[in-house]
């Protein structure tokens, strides 16, 4: 089922404009939402929510329409900026009570597994927790209310090694039902190699592309030669070339390959998609 | 909205909302501006905005199932609730406090705490309302401007009405007395009180939500 749905969004600010920004995520995926600092993550899923209002566009969460039926699509989305961050200094046990309160299919059984699952501890300040341990909480708020998608904006931020591979052994446990999904947006390519089934790449405003991870990645090579090997015409084809004392690298189409014979050819990763992309 | 308004309540709520409460002792102290216990109660809601912005209060409740206008209806009847409170717990100690302190010539400070004075902070109220809740809501987290001039606001409308009872007229043995008769006589001034001070809320509520329907968060 498509449980997300983006379409046209547009936001036009005076110095920087979200244009027609389109993609959708089914049920039971992961999808990384990826660029770099200032690319327009944030202000997509602030707009996608409503909380920035966009010029144009429309969203449909799990079949219903973002600003006719908000009040519905705010219950199926567990939405996180960050980690917790408000109200530091006020206990969980006192936010989850007046935060059950807005969902009718709150499941206090859920919460509790959640807590005992995620180790936290009811009566700890907001501000004693690890930034790990926030956004374990903002999740286990959101999978008791049953929060069928599950909006993150980058989660795994801050987060030392060891607890965002935690973090994103997570999420995978979570989809693995089938009924969850999982949009989070993030700079940190490894996360996605890692968990990511769909990859939707953002750079200046646009939707530069929004697909399988696989088909992302095989859509570009790495390519590696001497100066002479690089003629006008692949020097042209090359995306985000940098010419050095003994050569050149660049970042190529697959489907322009047959320019690069003769050099050094390697599978791109993530990083190295994105690095040359952004490169000027 | 009950959910709201209990987390305004649980959640929102600034300590001094709850302690300037107390402050209606103030009604005991013979010959005092009686007003400055009110300020204070615009203190508390003033605070409230402010631990909020401190708190990330707007982003916490606009992540709810809500509308954002119901926000801002729930932050304007907790401050509907906060100042009745206020005027309500007052009352006993008013009526106390002019037992005990019987002036014959009324009060030296300011007008005496009889229920022309319950109707004129209404108005004030009012006042402090129309201007702050609104200048609050046109960006979400600036708090001081409004402040300023909600309270620039408040003091001139002070300065004006105890003027009514310092300049020796008529008007001031009307105003600043406790005997019953004569404050009979005061209820308009009450109920015209009361009717701004509605008037007030609601319109502070539909000029906010308005206002923060647009604020991109």
């Amino acid at each position: 089922m498509e449980l997300l749905k983006v379409e046209n969004l547009s936001k036009k600010y005076e110095r920087f404009e979200l244009k027609n920004v389109s993609f959708s995520l089914e049920s039971g995926f992961i999808m990384g939402f990826i660029g770099r600092n200032g690319a327009g993550k944030t202000t997509t899923l602030k707009s996608m929510l409503n909380l920035v209002h966009a010029d144009s566009g429309r969203i449909t969460i799990a079949g219903k329409d973002f600003k006719s039926d908000e009040f519905d699509c705010k219950k199926n989305v567990g939405f996180v900026l960050g980690g917790v961050d408000y109200y530091p200094k006020n206990k969980l046990k006192a936010i989850t009570d007046v935060t059950k309160r807005f969902y009718e299919e709150w499941n206090e059984e859920e919460y509790q597994r959640c807590l005992k699952r995620f180790e936290l501890d009811p009566e700890k300040r907001v501000d004693e927790l690890s930034a790990g341990m926030r956004v374990k909480y903002s999740l286990a708020l959101a999978l008791s209310h049953n929060a069928q998608l599950l909006i993150l904006d980058e989660p795994t931020s801050g987060l030392d090694p060891v607890s965002r591979d935690d973090l994103l052994e997570l999420f995978q446990e979570l989809i693995e039902d089938g009924e969850h999904s999982i949009l989070f947006s993030t700079h940190i390519t490894s996360d996605l190699e890692k968990c990511a089934d769909y990859i939707t790449y953002i750079k200046n405003g646009e939707i530069l592309a929004s697909t399988e991870k696989d088909t992302f990645l095989n859509t570009y090579r790495l390519v590696n030669g001497k100066a002479e090997q690089l003629t006008p015409l692949l020097a042209k084809k090359l995306i985000g070339c940098r010419e050095h004392k003994f050569g050149f690298e660049g970042l190529i189409k697959a489907e322009d390959i047959a320019l690069a014979e003769g050099t050094e050819i390697a599978p791109a990763d993530l990083e190295a998609i994105m690095v040359h992309l952004e490169r000027k | 909205m009950f959910n709201l308004l209990y987390k305004e309540f649980k959640l929102a709520a600034h300590p001094t909302v709850f302690i300037f409460l107390a402050f209606a002792f103030m009604m005991l102290i013979p010959s005092y501006p009686y007003y400055v216990a009110f300020i204070y109660t615009c203190l508390s809601i003033f605070f409230v905005f402010m631990s909020g912005r401190e708190n990330k209060d707007v982003f916490y409740t606009v992540s709810l199932p809500i509308k954002k206008s119901d926000a801002v209806k729930a932050r304007c009847t907790m401050i509907a609730i906060i100042e009745l409170v206020q005027m309500i717990v007052s009352v006993p100690f008013a009526i106390l406090g002019a037992s005990i302190n019987p002036n014959a010539d009324g009060n030296q400070a300011g007008i005496e705490a009889n229920v022309a004075f319950f109707g004129l902070v209404f108005i004030m109220f009012a006042l402090f309302n129309v201007i702050f809740i609104p200048g609050f809501y046109k960006t979400g987290y600036k708090i001081g401007a409004p402040f300023v001039a909600a309270g620039t606001a408040v003091l001139l409308y002070i300065v004006a009405a105890e003027s009514l009872v310092w300049i020796p007229t008529p008007l001031k043995s009307f105003l600043d007395t406790t005997a019953p008769d004569i404050m009979v006589k005061q209820l308009p001034i009450l109920a015209v009180g009361m009717i701004l001070w509605v008037v007030s809320v609601i319109a502070s509520y539909k000029t906010g939500a308005a206002r923060f329907e647009k604020v991109d968060l």
